[in-house]
């Protein structure tokens, strides 16, 4: 029986690769597991140095109790993402101290696999992924090591045969990336990595979304496929809020009506206003990809009105994108947004009962009262909304990220008394007018603006773009949206809120927390290339789902049928591993001639080359009597060289310098003159 | 696993007709066959699991590593034959044996500019033995043969084979060179020495000095001489090696004669022809050999009696 052992050349490879493959869990999980690998590395440190007996089936089942237990007490359980990837990297580090045979080895490097592999579960950034890759190589040094059983094998060697193994490895990867197809999952799991996120909430209470304006994380980025639209036109509507209790706007539905028929998701049938909406005329339109940042809620952010064409969500009759589930992962979808489709929706009973409620509690009735001043004073609807406008652009309003606390009545002392506000005071209180004039009206919140990425020109998103504003109704154009924020503050609208706020010196203490992305210099264009390559990974590999796969496969190889993909599969596959087997098994070259030979073989076919072929066995002697025979005048040249290049060869006085070499070859170009 | 007899000598044949015994083989594709192994196939078990893990978190990244390992196991289908692909083999010599015993073959591993790493060959059914041969170079690996019956024991079809780089795959080769090893008779004791010639053979063998009396003289040594008739202490003395010789025994020269031996079975006959070699050379008496077609005058030394013993091995068999 042949035992394998593994060889020592590989040991420290496979140390190696066991620390650094568990890196990723040891700096997220529990502190103990570091400890534990350490301690598992310096057991077997001194075993191999025999300062101890190698560790017996007590001492490791004694760890392996430990690690159980420890397990539990930091996760309260010993299953689930977070448990079982603590309990794998802790048993792969515990498998490391009982490696001797070869077989020991292979179990390792498996479970260093699937350590790599749960690692990609919690961080998919393309440093990660590179990370792993780093891991692979590693992993395949290991394999080449311990089936590499010459004792005088180079470590490094190992390393250097496994990177070349992996760089032929990628591109066949990349193919079966690209083409293999995508299947249905087959049960669903989701991983909840349990951060808290910020973002919106799904009602809006004064102070709000100021406090969301201090960060400045990722909320989305759009790539358009043609013109992007001007800042001001960049409204991202996220939800509509239309019941007001005094104080706080949340979503309702309206009266008698149930979630069917407001929300349309596929497979159901359409809704009359859903049928109504996809006959309509639908003019100009913006084409985009939006990557939605995880956000624990099933809406989804587009400009108005968005018509879905890649991803899975449903339309609200608000119009607006709601997804079948809670967007926990990074999520891509592709939407075509028609401004002019607002249109053609129309306002039945119950909603405008809804869009014109106002609170029962007795908060603005001041503000009703010039609200009502205002509709007696107009004749339409539009006169009634210009007057609102100008009375926040003609009264002393502020724009701050600091408003006072108005604890009685959010309305009435926001618009009489402190006239200092963020947008969802502009957005509050402007509607509640708006209502208390007979015109139906909602706050939508959502994002407004977002910065352009110079190097790959899409848009970022960011938690300060928040923002609320009004739409309200208009017979003959539907629902039209007004923002009086920019009435107050055009700024904020046409450059942001940074550039809205950085006048005021309340808010610049609140500003200094905010990066911004187009910060100037070498670091904000190092800034825009790292947002533009993780954009880029979020949309090309992240996203590359099924139907982009299908859009992409219908567009190389002309139709995505499954005997097409197949056959490029194969095709693929088979060329590069031909090229590469034409590289591997090419013979090296032949034998290389050395200077003295060259030397000789070119007047020899020189020669040749001008009457009868030669004899190949010739010596340099008879070459130069066969030139002396034909060509006289060559003859004593002819004899010069040759007798310098037999002295060369042959006298072991001379020696073949660079100096001869140049003098034997000038020999020979002045007998090429003379043999013409 | 063992196959129906029919299949197996169908096999047989069929890998007789594919791999015929030449003197010198070079490994290529008509030679090499490769299969994963189990580590291989679980690899490849692992692949899937990652895939269907990666489908079912709909993580692309997880997806990405699975085809990475699927791609390594097809880049290493390359590599592993690569690792024969071009590996010479030739015969590399001979030791013999006696019947009954073991004598070994010498295989000549050669490489034209690749190396070729971990090697392992063995004739089927018995324990391999791993060499790597340098690029550019040659390795000489000993494997021994049991010899089961005297005569030429032909080399059996040997297995050559090799897991390097990942032990994902198994790829291997049988070579049948065409090489064989000499299994010389067992000795077998008899009484009387089979030997024409000398009129004291008898007393030769009982005295047992016979031959040692009448020293000669010195010569130089040549490679073949006996060990046992170097003059030592002369070699000690700083005289350089020099062969004592001998005056021929009063009896002359003995001839070991195969026609002596009549109505005894060629087998034994030959057995007890090895045992008086050994007797004879043993005691330094000169002796020739002769036998039906063939004659080897009288001689001494270690060469002379292994061309005897090879005449013996390399005496037709029966029939």
């Amino acid at each position: 029986m042949r035992v394998y052992q593994v060889p020592t050349h590989t040991r420290l490879w496979l140390v190696m690769t066991i620390v650094i493959c568990s890196l990723p869990q040891l700096l997220r999980g529990p502190g103990w597991q570091a400890g534990l690998l350490a301690l598992i590395v310096i057991l077997r440190a001194l075993a191999d140095r025999q300062r101890i007996a190698m560790p017996g089936r007590v001492v490791r089942g004694a760890l392996m109790v430990g690690i159980v237990v420890l397990t539990f007490y930091s996760f309260g359980r010993i299953y689930g993402a977070e448990a079982g990837v603590a309990l794998l990297v802790s048993l792969f580090a515990l498998k490391y101290l009982e490696v001797v045979r070869q077989r020991d080895a292979y179990v390792v490097i498996v479970l260093g696999y699937f350590v790599c592999a749960t690692a990609l579960l919690f961080e998919r950034g393309p440093g990660m992924f590179a990370f792993v890759l780093f891991c692979m190589l590693l992993l395949t040094s290991c394999l080449v090591g311990i089936n590499h059983s010459d004792t005088g094998a180079r470590p490094m060697g190992h390393i250097k045969r496994a990177a070349a193994m992996l760089a032929q490895a990628v591109p066949v990867m990349l193919l079966l990336f690209v083409l293999v197809p995508r299947v249905a999952p087959l049960w669903n799991m989701q991983v909840d990595s349990g951060k808290a996120r910020t973002g919106m909430s799904d009602s809006m209470s004064p102070g709000q979304i100021s406090e969301l304006s201090q960060s400045s994380e990722l909320a989305f980025r759009v790539a358009f496929d043609g013109p992007v639209p001007a800042n001001n036109q960049r409204y991202w509507r996220g939800l509509t809020l239309s019941h007001f209790d005094g104080r706080t706007w949340q979503q309702a539905l309206p009266r008698g009506q149930d979630i069917q028929d407001y929300l349309f998701e596929k497979g159901q049938t359409p809704p009359p206003w859903y049928q109504l909406l996809m006959k309509a005329g639908r003019g100009e339109g913006y084409r985009y990809r939006v990557i939605l940042e995880p956000t624990e809620r099933r809406w989804l952010f587009a400009l108005k009105v968005p018509v879905l064409e890649q991803g899975q969500a449903g339309l609200a009759k608000d119009m607006r994108l709601v997804a079948s589930n809670p967007v926990s992962e990074a999520m891509a979808y592709t939407v075509t947004s028609y401004p002019n489709l607002a249109a053609s929706l129309a306002l039945d009973e119950a909603e405008r009962d809804l869009m014109l409620s106002l609170p029962q509690q007795g908060v603005g009735r001041r503000a009703q009262g010039l609200a009502q001043q205002w509709q007696l004073e107009s004749s339409t609807p539009q006169q009634v909304v210009n007057r609102a406008l100008r009375y926040f652009r003609e009264q002393p309003f502020y724009y701050t990220l600091k408003p006072p606390v108005l604890p009685v009545d959010p309305i009435d002392e926001f618009l009489f008394v402190s006239r200092r506000g963020f947008c969802e005071h502009y957005a509050s209180s402007f509607t509640f007018m708006m209502r208390a004039a007979g015109i139906p009206a909602r706050v939508v919140v959502g994002y407004q603006g977002g910065e352009l990425n110079q190097v790959g020109s899409h848009l970022l998103v960011r938690q300060y773009d928040a923002h609320a504003w009004s739409e309200v109704w208009l017979d003959g154009r539907g629902w039209v949206r007004v923002d009086p924020t920019a009435a107050v503050a055009p700024d904020r609208i046409e450059e942001g809120v940074r550039a809205a706020l950085e006048e005021s010196n309340a808010d610049s203490d609140a500003l200094a927390s905010l990066k911004s992305f187009a910060s100037s210099g070498m670091l904000g264009k190092l800034q825009q290339w790292v947002d533009y390559v993780d954009f880029q990974w979020q949309t090309r590999v992240l996203g590359y789902n099924s139907q982009s796969q299908m859009q992409l496969l219908r567009e190389l190889l002309g139709a995505a049928s499954p005997l097409r993909i197949a056959l490029a599969l194969l095709a693929g596959i088979a060329v590069l591993l031909a090229l590469y087997m034409v590289l591997l098994l090419r013979r090296d070259r032949g034998y290389q001639q050395t200077v003295m030979e060259r030397e000789f073989w070119r007047l020899h076919q020189r020669v040749g080359s001008m009457g009868e072929p030669l004899d190949a066995g010739m010596t340099p002697q008879q070459l130069a009597a066969h030139i002396a025979k034909r060509w006289p005048a060559a003859a004593e040249i002819a004899r010069q060289w040759a007798l310098q290049y037999q002295q060369a060869l042959y006298n072991p006085a001379i020696s073949v310098d660079k100096r001869r070499i140049r003098h034997l070859r000038q020999l020979r170009n002045r007998l090429y003159k003379l043999l013409d | 696993m063992r196959w129906p007899a029919p299949f197996r000598k169908y096999y047989e044949r069929w890998l007789a007709r594919r791999l015929p015994r030449a003197p010198l083989v070079i490994l290529n594709q008509r030679r090499i066959f490769i299969f994963p192994t189990g580590y291989g196939f679980f690899y490849l078990g692992v692949a899937a699991l990652l895939f269907i893990g990666g489908i079912n978190y709909e993580n692309n990244l997880i997806l990405a590593l699975s085809f990475l390992l699927a791609s390594l196991f097809l880049v290493a289908i390359l590599h592993t034959y690569r690792n024969l692909s071009g590996l010479g083999l030739r015969n590399g010599g001979s030791e013999s044996g006696y019947a009954g015993e073991s004598g070994s073959l010498g295989v000549t591993l050669f490489s034209d500019n690749r190396a070729h790493h971990c090697i392992w060959l063995k004739w089927e059914g018995q324990p391999a033995q791993q060499i790597s041969v340098p690029a550019d170079t040659e390795s000489r690996l000993w494997l021994n043969l049991a010899l089961p019956r005297r005569g030429r024991v032909l080399a059996p079809r040997m297995k050559v084979e090799s897991f390097f780089p990942l032990g994902l795959l198994r790829t291997w080769s049988y070579v049948s060179l065409d090489h064989y090893c000499l299994a010389w008779p067992s000795p077998q004791p008899s009484a009387e020495c089979p030997a024409e010639g000398g009129q004291e053979h008898a007393k030769v063998v009982t005295n047992g000095k016979a031959g040692n009396d009448e020293f000669r003289g010195l010569r130089g040594y040549v490679p073949g001489d006996s060990l046992r008739r170097i003059d030592w202490k002369g070699y000690a003395r700083g005289m350089g090696l020099n062969t004592k010789l001998f005056e021929e025994p009063a009896g002359g020269r003995l001839w070991l004669d195969w026609d002596v031996l009549e109505g005894i079975g060629r087998e034994q006959r030959l057995s007890i022809l090895c045992y008086w070699t050994l007797q004879l050379d043993q005691q330094h008496q000169p002796y020739g050999l002769r036998l039906p077609g063939m004659t080897l005058a009288p001689d001494t030394g270690d060469t002379h009696r292994l061309r005897v013993l090879d005449a013996l091995a390399a005496f037709p068999e029966a029939g």
